[in-house]
């Protein structure tokens, strides 16, 4: 039972950093088309520029964390403007694979700046524990799942209430007509771009301390998160968030009891299910945008 | 056009009909030229690029060349590293340049080709080097078929995400399962290469085994090339719904060259276990999955050369910059963008069109490797 609550627990905080990567590329995919490879990359960016603001300049949480994300939407504005902005009119393709460029050069530039050693990032609120029913749940999983609900409504919030989530929607619907309208296309690309790394750098801050940070960090969890976008449907944001609590806690539970060595590939084994059965994902990608 | 007559084209170009055929020898000279060869228009475009030829005399240059130019240890490592890596690329040619399918496994087929021929010719009753490079390609090309059969309906990103699946398990897989690989995923003690009886144990001796093998692979693609299958690969590719109601089996072209493809990544694989007598999951890592798919990219998506030019940045851009290595892939994004910005189809492609604009018309037709058809 112990290690059924843990568990849980772990499944319920993974499950918060998986929706926020996964809404992270999302946001940007629904504004601007572009699958963007480089969100991975821009996890363990975070992650490396909160360990350089806390630990190697000595900020306090608060600020550091802050600097950490303005910093990242800054970067995202710079990736829209160097890897988007001039190949707008050429074919999906070749936007994804200038993302990938990006992620290239944030990889190298990562390992010139850090080097190989993995880093680590002290937790801010402390290495302890919250005893449950026998079972320890760190008090960093707690930060995660309230950091990331907060987030994931702010979020909806965005895209339900303000002027830039309508555009988005509207760009996400009909881009054409969308434009035709007046929706001003350069700046709310700039824009998701932004708050797509910025969500991206959260994920890497919240995760950071809970292991060690290395170069292939980020990747990882992009990719289950994408498990998790494809399960939940690519289309909705609320399909999305269950889909990364239910790909969070299969992990962790099933990885738990189940060949436990062998947890590291449950989300690749539901992700090719699902695309085996489902091959446009569970809902039709052309059709999914908004 | 239509091709005329030999006997009318012979007549219309003598001089003593001259008077009777001022139409004809107003007419443009390619029609002249046609008239003289009447062949030339009936042989689809494809069988005027000479293949075999470039094929011929690219394995002979790199045999001059390569043997004279690499003389120390380290450029003959990159040598055979730069031919080795080119079978791996231009498999992926095969399924991503020709079928168009976005795989993100071809260095799992690698790592499961190397281990394989690692396995069969284990111990003292292991078969010989052949039978295992044989097995690698068999044994890849039938997990690409089982893989590409159950995914066979996914398009762009989930082919590459569920082919990325099978990348990451495999990985997984092949570090845990120490009775097939070895220790912690490592396997060691692989026999060198021997064909015929004779051994290849340096670098020096195995680059022949490299370039040979990589010149029948180029002879592979090349009769790829000029088969229907490239046309059928490419119809099926740029418009699949169009092209199956024309009668294209759209998804058994695409499987078969995912198969075709990933047999050549599972013979890179067994090359480069018997080549270094270990392999290991950390040659195979996320690096080169990006690094095969630059080569391609850098190389160029529309020519079966591509690769080979991608492999030759890919394997000697570090050693350029060897003052600065560490920032070598900060260079490789950033030539990637660039590649992507400026030369969108690629070096091969950036040199064909150079080329067009130079040589005369006449040359090119004549095979010039890389001429347009």
């Amino acid at each position: 039972m112990d290690k059924f609550i843990a568990l849980t627990a772990g499944g319920i905080a993974l499950g918060a950093v998986l929706a926020l990567v996964a809404l992270g590329f999302l946001v940007l995919y629904k504004a601007t088309g572009v699958i963007n490879f480089a969100h991975g990359d821009l996890i363990t960016l975070g992650a490396y520029i909160g360990v350089w603001t806390v630990a190697d300049l000595g900020l306090p949480t608060i600020p550091g964390y802050v600097l950490t994300i303005v910093l990242m939407g800054l970067i995202g504005v710079l990736i829209e403007r160097v890897a988007h902005a001039p190949l707008r009119k050429r074919p999906a393709m070749v936007v994804v694979i200038a993302t990938l460029a990006a992620a290239i050069v944030i990889r190298g530039f990562i390992s010139v700046w850090q080097g190989a050693t993995p880093r680590a990032l002290d937790s801010p609120v402390g290495g302890g524990v919250l005893r449950v029913g026998g079972a320890n749940i760190a008090y960093q999983r707690i930060l995660i799942l309230i950091v990331g609900a907060i987030a994931v409504i702010a979020l909806l919030m965005v895209f339900q209430r303000t002027a830039f989530g309508r555009q988005v929607r509207a760009l996400a619907a009909d881009p054409e007509t969308a434009q035709l309208m007046g929706v001003r296309t350069k700046y709310v690309a700039m824009a998701a771009f932004a708050l797509s790394a910025m969500l991206a750098g959260l994920a890497g801050l919240l995760v950071a301390p809970l292991g060690a940070v290395e170069l292939n960090f980020g990747f990882g969890l992009m990719i289950t998160a994408f498990a998790a976008a494809v399960l939940g449907g690519f289309g909705s944001l609320g399909g999305v968030v269950a889909g990364a609590m239910v790909i969070g806690i299969v992990q962790q539970l099933v990885g738990g009891y189940v060949l436990p060595e062998y947890a590291a590939t449950y989300p690749a084994i539901v992700l090719f299910i699902v695309i085996a059965l489902r091959p446009q994902g569970l809902f039709d990608l052309a059709r999914s945008r908004l | 056009m239509t091709p005329r007559e030999p006997a009318a084209a012979q007549a219309a170009t003598t001089p003593d009909n001259a008077n009777k055929t001022d139409k004809t020898n107003t007419s443009e000279t390619s029609e002249n030229q046609v008239l003289r060869d009447p062949l030339r228009a009936v042989r689809p475009p494809d069988y005027r690029r000479h293949h075999f030829l470039a094929i011929a005399a690219f394995v002979v240059l790199v045999a001059l060349i390569a043997p004279q130019a690499a003389t120390s240890r380290s450029s003959q490592f990159l040598v055979n590293l730069w031919l080795v890596y080119s079978i791996a690329a231009l498999g992926f040619y095969l399924v991503f340049g020709l079928a168009g399918r976005f795989a993100f496994c071809q260095t799992f087929m690698m790592a499961f080709g190397g281990y394989t021929s690692a396995w069969i010719t284990r111990g003292e009753d292991g078969q010989p080097f052949w039978v295992g490079a044989a097995a690698a390609m068999l044994v890849t090309a039938l997990v690409a078929g089982v893989v590409g059969a159950l995914v066979r309906k996914a398009q762009h990103f989930y082919f590459a995400i569920a082919t990325f699946a099978v990348t990451q398990v495999g990985m997984v897989v092949f570090q845990r399962a120490d009775g097939f690989t070895g220790p912690h995923g490592q396997a060691v003690g692989i026999d060198p290469p021997q064909l015929f009886g004779y051994e290849f144990v340096k670098d020096g001796q195995v680059f022949w085994l490299f370039l040979g093998t990589l010149g029948l692979c180029l002879l592979l693609t090349a009769c790829i090339e000029r088969s229907p299958m490239r046309r059928e690969a490419l119809a099926a590719r740029d418009n699949g719904l169009v092209a199956g109601l024309s009668g294209v089996a759209v998804q058994r072209v695409q499987l078969v060259l995912f198969m075709l493809g990933s047999a050549l990544g599972g013979l890179a694989g067994s090359l480069i276990g018997h080549w270094q007598g270990v392999i290991g999951t950390e040659s195979f890592h996320i690096d080169l999955a990006i690094g095969i798919f630059l080569m391609l990219l850098l190389g160029g998506i529309t020519s079966m050369w591509g690769p080979l030019i991608g492999a030759a940045v890919f394997v000697g851009l570090p050693r350029v910059l060897s003052g600065i290595e560490e920032y070598s892939s900060i260079v490789y994004g950033l030539m990637l963008l660039a590649v992507v910005l400026l030369l969108p189809n690629g070096i091969a492609e950036a040199v064909r069109r150079f080329a067009d604009r130079v040589v005369p018309d006449r040359l090119m037709r004549k095979g010039v490797p890389f001429a347009r058809s």
